[in-house]
């Protein structure tokens, strides 16, 4: 047999086999790799209403305040929205963004969760995934960008020595900031 | 070589990071703390110790070995990616925190230069049990070897020592009776550099010396 046929014989034989060894592993770990992001998405959303520092912060439960309901959309900047509405009178007291956008790493985008208020006041964000670089992008995501208003990006402080990321973040309020009024104003129901 | 030289001959004599100075982007990346260089510890050790694992096994069988070898470098990828794939899943399942701590850096382990440098210089001509030996004490040399070094980078730039989640030294104390704070530049890039320039600078100095002694002992025995 010609030996240029037979190497690819070979890597075709290994790539099936490795293949099908990430498929079962796949298989084991989806469950449990879906289970932490939704955790990470909800302990992200918590944050902002409890206190992390209080010694009962593991006790609360975001829905004895708020019924809540994620909406996943088919959008390629929003991918979901968490719905907090007012128990009393079931109005929407706030809406946490689930955005990505892209930053230094090109392969994976950034993922923010901005919570906006019916006042448009800014409770609070966090970035809930990337994969930037450790030790330097990384660092941005504690920072404060110096937003309170999500109608107005104008103060918007970006950290310098990170532009690409700082720009992925900025991105990322921007996509809030154009659709949040829409969605206060009833296109939620739509 | 005995078994015991191979497993130890990583740590020290043959140290991945010290002595042949590979693997060296990922190891000054996740140097900011202790906890980063144990977790990309953790995950380099699995790799390379099953990579070198089924690598002999391929390479030990001779009818194997002879298809393989024309296109031994991308079976030796494949393999090691598909390992670090694994790695990665588990970590993002299991692990998640860490898993948000080294980021990039653990797909970037199919392109860490120890894993392919062993796989090619040790457990393609070696038996399997040789080869996990040597896949052991390599990664447990390069382990130790980004373990000081984050502690050096850590101490002299926060001040402290993360050793596992919120398990941490604080060693502050130290700067508060020198009157200074800690630079934090040693845990930017360029601290990299500097903390594995003085290092390796201060293992070439006593290198040095020892094999000076030997020198001298040599010429005062005849």
């Amino acid at each position: 047999m010609n030996n240029g046929l037979k190497a690819g014989l070979v890597l075709l034989i290994l790539g099936i086999i490795c293949g099908t060894l990430l498929a079962t592993v796949n298989y084991l770990t989806a469950d449990y790799i879906a289970a932490n992001e939704a955790g990470a998405q909800f302990n992200a959303l918590k944050e902002f209403y409890f206190d992390v520092e209080d010694d009962n912060y593991d006790s609360y439960e975001l829905t004895d305040l708020y019924g809540l309901e994620k909406r996943d959309l088919e959008d390629d900047t929003v991918d979901s929205i968490f719905i907090l509405r007012n128990k009393d009178n079931n109005d929407i007291e706030a809406l946490g963004y689930l955005v990505s956008a892209n930053g230094y790493s090109g392969d994976a985008p950034i993922q923010m969760l901005i919570v906006v208020n019916s006042d448009m006041t800014i409770q609070g964000y966090s970035v809930v995934s990337h994969k930037e670089t450790t030790g330097f992008g990384a660092d941005i995501v504690s920072n404060d960008f110096n937003i309170d208003i999500i109608s107005d990006l104008s103060g918007f402080d970006s950290v310098s020595g990170v532009t690409f990321t700082s720009d992925g973040i900025l991105e990322c309020f921007n996509i809030v900031s154009q659709r949040a009024n829409g969605d206060f104003g009833g296109g939620l129901d739509d | 070589m005995t078994k015991k030289e191979n497993l130890l001959k990583g740590f020290v004599k043959e140290n991945p990071l010290f002595v042949s100075v590979l693997g060296m982007c990922p190891s000054l990346a996740v140097t900011t703390s202790l906890e980063n260089a144990i977790g990309m510890g953790i995950g380099v050790f699995f790799v390379l110790v099953l990579s070198n694992l089924i690598i002999s096994l391929i390479m030990s069988n001779e009818k194997l070995a002879e298809l393989v070898k024309p296109v031994r470098i991308p079976v030796y990828i494949v393999v090691i990616a598909t390992l670090v794939t694994i790695v990665e899943m588990f970590m993002h399942a299991f692990l998640y925190d860490l898993y948000l701590s080294l980021g990039v850096f653990i797909p970037l382990i199919v392109v860490n230069c120890i894993i392919l440098g062993r796989a090619e210089a040790f457990a393609s001509s070696n038996k399997p049990v040789d080869s996990v030996l040597d896949g052991v004490g390599m990664a447990l040399g390069f382990t130790g070897a980004i373990a000081i070094i984050s502690i050096f980078r850590e101490f002299l730039g926060a001040g402290s020592i993360t050793i596992w989640g919120s398990l941490s030294i604080n060693l502050s104390f130290i700067f508060d009776f020198l009157g200074m704070e800690p630079i934090a530049m040693f845990v930017q890039p360029v601290g990299a550099f500097l903390s594995f320039g003085l290092i390796l600078a201060g293992i070439t100095a006593i290198g040095n010396k020892r094999a000076e002694k030997l020198a001298k002992g040599v010429k005062a025995n005849g």
